[in-house]
Formats: C-alpha cells, structure tokens, sequence
C-alpha cells in the first residue's frame, strides 16, 4: 500500500488515498471508483532525489506520493524494464559521483586549456583564405575613424620602410598578400595591429622610437607572425567554444551569477590570447635566427615599449624627441622594482618581462 | 459560524522549498558529466531534470509542482537556435552588414519568443494535476513591445545621422556625449512604464486551469521602485567616487606607484563589487515583491516578502562560495536561495485551492523558450 493524493484531471480537488497492487499487475485505490487498472497502462514518473512521484493513469487522473521507495518497490515487483531509475542509481552512487567530479575536473579543464585551441587552430587552417578577408573588411576603416590619423612619416620614410617589410617577405611562403600601412596613432599611441586581411599597421609613434630599422623588422615579423598563423580567425573561434562550454556547464545560471562565470571566462581568454602572442614571438625568433638578424632587437623593442606607458616618457615628448626620451624612459623603467603582478593573469600580452628574456637569453648563448 | 462565512473564510497558504544542496549537487553533477560525454546532447535531458527537482521541492499547502517538459522537443529547439545562433556568430565577425540585418530580423522576433517561451514554459508546469497556460495573443505582444523599440530605434538612426553630420563638421563632437547622455536618461525614465507593461501582458495572459490571473499594480508603483533604485546608486556610487577622490591624492603621496595602482584598483573593485549586488538585490526583492503582492487568481492573492538585506546576504555569500569552490558549490547555492524564495512567499486562498477546473492544452514547440535561453533574455517568471 502507496499512501498518497489522487488529483482527478479535471479540477484541482485533492482527494487522500492508498493506491494499493497485486502481484498479477492490477492496480487500485481504496477510496475511488476507478477500476484495477494494468500496470503497463501507467505512466511514473522517474526518481529525482526526493521530489514526489507522480502515477497517471490513462483516463488523465494522477496520484501523488512522497513515499519514493514504496513505488520503486512496486516497479522493482511488476516492471521488468532494467533501465528504470538508472540516472537515479548513478546519482546515488557516491563512488560514482566523486569519479563524475573528477571526470568533470579534468576533461573540463584539459578541454579548455588543450581542446579548445587546438581544434580552433585546425578550422582556422582550414577554412579558406576569404574568411579572413571579410573579417577584415571594414576593420581599418573603423579604426580609422575613431582612432588613427594620417601618418606624419615622410614619404621616403614610408617608402624605405616598406621596403623592408617587402625583403622580410621574399622569404615568406604566400607573403604577397601581406601590406603595409603607417598611421598616427593619437590615443592608441606606439603599437602595431595584424588585420585579418593581411594589412599590418604601424603607428608613427612606435616608428620614431626604433633607433635601428631592424628593430621595427622584428616587430614586423611578430605580426607576420601572427599571421601566418590565423590568429584573428581562431580567436574568434575561441571565444565561441568557449562561450558555448561555459554556457552548457553552467546551464540556466541566473543573471546574478554571470558575474560568477564572467572572470573565468576573462582568465582563460587572455590565456588563449597569451599564448597566441608567444606564438608570434617565436615566429619572429625563428625567422631572426635563420636569417643572420640578431633577436635582440626585438628584446630593445620590448623595453621601449614598456618603457613607453610611463607618463615621464609623455612629459619628455613635449620639448624633445622621441628617441632621446625613449632612451630616459628605458634607464628610468629600469631603476624601477618590477613586481610580479596578479593583473598579469588577466592580461592579453605575456609580460614584457617573460618575452625580453627570451629573446636576450638565447642571444647570450 | 453559519456554512457560507465558513466557506468564505481566509487562510493563509504556505510555499515552502524542500530541496537538499547535497542531494542537487549530486544530480547537477551527473548532469554535467552526461552532457559532456554526449557533447551538450544530454543537456535537454539535464534541464528536464532540473527543473523537475526545484518543482517538485516546491510545496504549496503540502502539494508539489511538476514539470513535464519533453527533453526531446527541448532538444531539437535547442539544435535549432544553434545552428542560428552559430550562423548568427558567423556572420557578425564576417561583415557586419549581414550580422545588423541578422539582428534586426532576430529583435522583430523577440515578442514571438517571448509568447512561445511563456507558453511552452506555463503549459508544461502543473499544480495538482491541473496545467497552468498561456494565452498566446502574438498581436498584444507586439503592441507592447513596439512602443520602446520604435522609441529607441528612433533615436539610434538620429544618432547615426547625426554622427555623419559631425563627420563633415568636427565642432559638433562636444555634441556627441550629450546625445548619448539624453539617450541613457530617457530610457531609464522610460523602463518602469515597460517592465510594467511586459509584466502586465504576462500575468493577464496567464492561467492556472481555467482561471485567469490578474495583476493589480500600476505604472505608478513601477516607477516608485525605480526611482528609489536610481536614488539609492547615486547615492552609493556617489559615495565611492568622494571616497576615492579623496584617497587618490594620499596614495600619491605615497611610495611606489605600480604597487599603490594595483593596491587601489583592488580596492575599488572591494568597494563596487558589494555597492553593485546591493542595488542588484533591491531590484530582485522589490520587484518581485511588487509583482507578487499584485497577483490574483480568482479570490486568492499572492503574498511575498523578500528583504533586500537578506538578498544581499545570500547573494554575496553564494558570489564567494561559488568563486571560492570554482563553480562545486553552484547547486548549494541555487538551493539555498530557492528555500529563501519558499519561505516568504505564500497564498491567502479564500475557501480551499481544490475549486479550479482544467483546460484541455495543445501540443507546444520547444523553439521559442530555447531561442529565449541562447540568446540570453531573462523569461523568468
């Protein structure tokens, strides 16, 4: 005997009964004028922790219990269905559900730091070379709207850097379809971007700093590097499956935890980001190394444009020029102690620190 | 007491939430496992039996909720807004032409999502055998949802032509804040009269059975709550601007920069972090309160009494518990909160809750509520 509420379907009126059942697989309530009715004719719903269980019958009536395991009972006497429960069975298993942790622990985790970038870097490999010109399409335009202005560089100037960059090509495999552009970069100040459609972008800012063109070679080549690569193409790839997984794992997690899932999510990303640009890093390296161009090069650019956020660097500007400041600013950042920083973690770029000295290590070798 | 006061008679109807956090934690991490190992294909099978975990804890006068969703047709609407979603993602990092147009189709489909949601959400919830449903009047969706989206398109497309113009004319950037400024005002004026409307059209084209709900609040109420919540962020996000004002020049006084920087910005975060779970935690009390307390089936009202403070309280130790376990104490979490739910919320049911009569209800696809859940609009009810 179930004790329980039988709910007739048709109004909410809620009537206390026993359902009671024989071993021939007939059914029936004590106080109801429902007929013994066939076992396989019910519909029960399955265990879920402790919730109430729930028996419809055919006619749409429904009985109600919280005596779970007096209805397992039943379906472990009349059933002969072997699945029945089974996802209950496994929850209930603690052996089980600390193997599922650590299962969950270490596939998730292999998944985001191994899975995710290297099928992103098999697709962007694959996809055709188009994918990457539409992602590019349009992109200078914008920046060129609300950041860059014209180039100050003279026209020799520019002319004599692309030509560089054009001899740092003739070695590269498919480098044709790479270009050039120089801009101010006001707000952005010295940097260099790689555009998906193969245009790198130098700002005049980094250009005044380098002493030696070489030095922007090395820089030319981390770009190129990136690339090569299809960096911009799998990072978007990235973000996607990486959304994707947060958003199976965590399923409906309420608005006021996104914040929860949001830092993760920041962490890994600038992890993905960081190892795409030591990717790049080694790109630049290997080509330095094989093509008789010391790396250190690339190390002095690193130290400038460290050296280049530092506001001593800014006042400088204003009465002399870029490349007597930029020497200050390096002997000044240098006095200065240098932390290892937590907020390097949420950083996109691996720390300066890190890139210098590989690149000024092997060169000692 | 003669036969008709005593039938007439008021009683108080108590929620409560049953639910264990180690007992859920056990089912949220079978569902996870299965859901990797079958590449999210389980996950429809994952949310059946979540949402049937937290119905069924839920007790109202002794009687559980059910939810009786199909995991397969939550499935294939799952595949569905996938692949749009996918093509959605696609498209957007390709030319953003076709992802505005993309978008544009998707915002005119929102109220249709939302009235498929609500009724796939409603039709597939059950209180003593008897369905709850949803009206779905796609038309009044429309109508409610027109006036905003006209409103801000309205000013968007200005904008654009007004962001050309300064293009020829750079004077006019000063001008450009400004706009921007008008556009965040105006629409903080203007979302209490929506939420209100969008929270009207729910409960009036809801039903339990046969009966409709009906909701008593007005835009006014709608707008005190609102404009207490602005009062209160400026007020508090007032505070820590002074306060940080005032600290900036004695960090500066003092010492290494890069250390003070890093010193200074996790004290910021320390301070806003709290400030912005305070008003987060207003918002979800009060409004649910106001929504509830205005709810009506038949002769019974709704009655809820969540306190801002214990929101916060619950809201800020779930934050750090679930940081702090890396996600393992997510499901004691949503447990936890779930009993707080129950346990202020209850029905003053006149006569007894045995007096309400079934509809007969349709088959539903699963499509709208999961195209709701991808794309991350808050359906809940």
């Amino acid at each position: 005997m179930i004790k329980g509420c039988y709910f007739n379907g048709e109004t909410s009126e809620k009537k206390d009964v026993s359902l009671s059942y024989t071993d021939e697989g007939y059914v029936a309530f004590d106080k109801s004028n429902i007929d013994y009715i066939n076992f396989s004719e019910l519909d029960i719903s399955p265990r879920i922790g402790n919730t109430p269980r729930y028996i419809r019958f055919p006619d749409g009536s429904q009985f109600e219990t919280d005596d779970n395991d007096a209805v397992d009972k039943m379906i472990k006497a009349l059933s002969d269905d072997s699945f029945q429960g089974l996802v209950h069975k496994l929850e209930n298993a603690k052996a089980f559900v600390f193997f599922t942790i650590a299962t969950v622990v270490i596939f998730g985790w292999l998944f985001i730091q191994y899975g995710i970038p290297f099928f992103s870097k098999e697709i962007a490999n694959i996809l055709p070379e188009e994918a990457s010109q539409y992602m590019g399409k349009g992109v200078l335009e914008i920046m060129d709207k609300s950041w860059f202005s014209k180039s100050e560089l003279s026209l020799q100037r520019q002319n004599e850097l692309r030509k560089l960059f054009n001899q740092l090509l003739n070695n590269i495999e498919g480098g044709e379809n790479y270009k050039i552009e120089f801009r101010l970069g006001g707000k952005i100040q010295a940097n260099a971007f790689a555009l998906p459609n193969g245009v790198i972008v130098f700002t005049d800012e980094l250009i005044n700093f380098a002493e030696d063109d070489l030095e922007i070679a090395a820089i030319m080549l981390h770009e190129i590097g990136h690339l090569k690569n299809h960096h911009s193409l799998r990072s978007t790839i990235q973000q996607f499956s990486l959304a994707m997984f947060v958003m199976l794992v965590s399923g409906d997690v309420s608005t006021s935890s996104s914040v929860i899932t949001a830092i993760p999510v920041m962490l890994v990303e600038s992890g993905f980001s960081q190892d795409m640009e030591t990717e790049a890093d080694d790109y630049s390296f290997e080509y330095m190394k094989s093509n008789n161009i010391n790396p250190n090069n690339f190390a002095i650019m690193m130290e400038k444009l460290e050296a280049s956020f530092l506001p001593e660097y800014h006042e400088c500007l204003e009465n002399k020029k870029a490349l007597s400041c930029i020497k200050e600013a390096v002997a000044l950042n240098k006095t200065k102690k240098n932390h290892a920083n937590v907020l390097n973690y949420f950083s996109t770029h691996p720390s300066s620190q890190e890139r210098m000295q590989r690149f000024k290590g092997i060169q000692e070798k | 007491m003669d036969d008709l006061s005593a039938k007439s008679a008021i009683n108080n109807k108590l929620f409560e939430f049953t639910g264990k956090g180690g007992e859920f934690f056990a089912i949220w991490i079978v569902n996870v496992a299965l859901t990797i190992l079958t590449l999210g294909i389980y996950s429809a099978w994952a949310k059946v039996r979540t949402h049937q975990y937290f119905y069924g804890n839920t007790l109202l006068d002794g009687v559980s909720f059910r939810y009786t969703a199909n995991p397969v047709q939550i499935l294939k609407g799952r595949l569905i807004a996938f692949a749009v979603f996918m093509a959605y993602y696609v498209s957007s990092t390709m030319s953003p032409i076709i992802a505005g147009g993309a978008l544009i189709i998707l915002m005119l489909l929102v109220p249709a999502f939302l009235v498929m949601s609500m009724s796939f959400r409603l039709r597939n919830s059950e209180y003593r055998n008897v369905r709850f449903n949803f009206d779905k009047s796609f038309k009044t969706a429309y109508k409610v949802f027109a006036m905003p989206v006209i409103v801000v398109g309205a000013y968007i497309f200005l904008l654009g032509l007004l962001e050309n113009g300064m293009a020829v004319n750079p004077e006019g950037q000063a001008f450009f804040p400004i706009a921007i400024f008008v556009l965040v005002i105006a629409m903080a004026l203007m979302f209490p009269w929506w939420e209100y409307m969008i929270t009207h059209f729910k409960v009036v084209h809801a039903k339990y059975g046969s009966s409709g709900f009906t909701f008593s609040a007005s835009t006014r109420n709608y707008y005190g709550l609102y404009l207490k919540m602005y009062g209160l962020m400026i007020l508090i996000f007032g505070l820590i601007a002074l306060s940080v004002a005032l600290l900036i020049p004695l960090m500066n006084s003092g010492g290494d920069s890069e250390e003070m920087k890093a010193i200074m910005s996790l004290f910021i975060i320390l301070l806003v972090f709290p400030a912005y779970l305070w008003v987060f935690a207003y918002l979800q009390a009060k409004r649910t309160n106001l929504l509830y307390n205005n709810l009506h089936l038949n002769d019974n009202k709704v009655k809820s009494e969540l306190k801002t403070g214990y929101m916060f309280y619950l809201y800020i130790t779930n934050t750090l518990a679930i940081m702090l376990s890396l996600g393992l104490l997510m499901p004691w979490a949503k447990v936890r909160t779930a009993r707080y739910r129950a346990s202020v919320t209850s029905v003053d049911v006149t006569g007894d809750l045995g007096q309400f009569t079934a509809m007969q209800a349709e088959k539903q696809s699963a499509l709208g509520e999961e195209m709701g859940e991808m794309f991350d609009m808050d359906l809940g009810f």
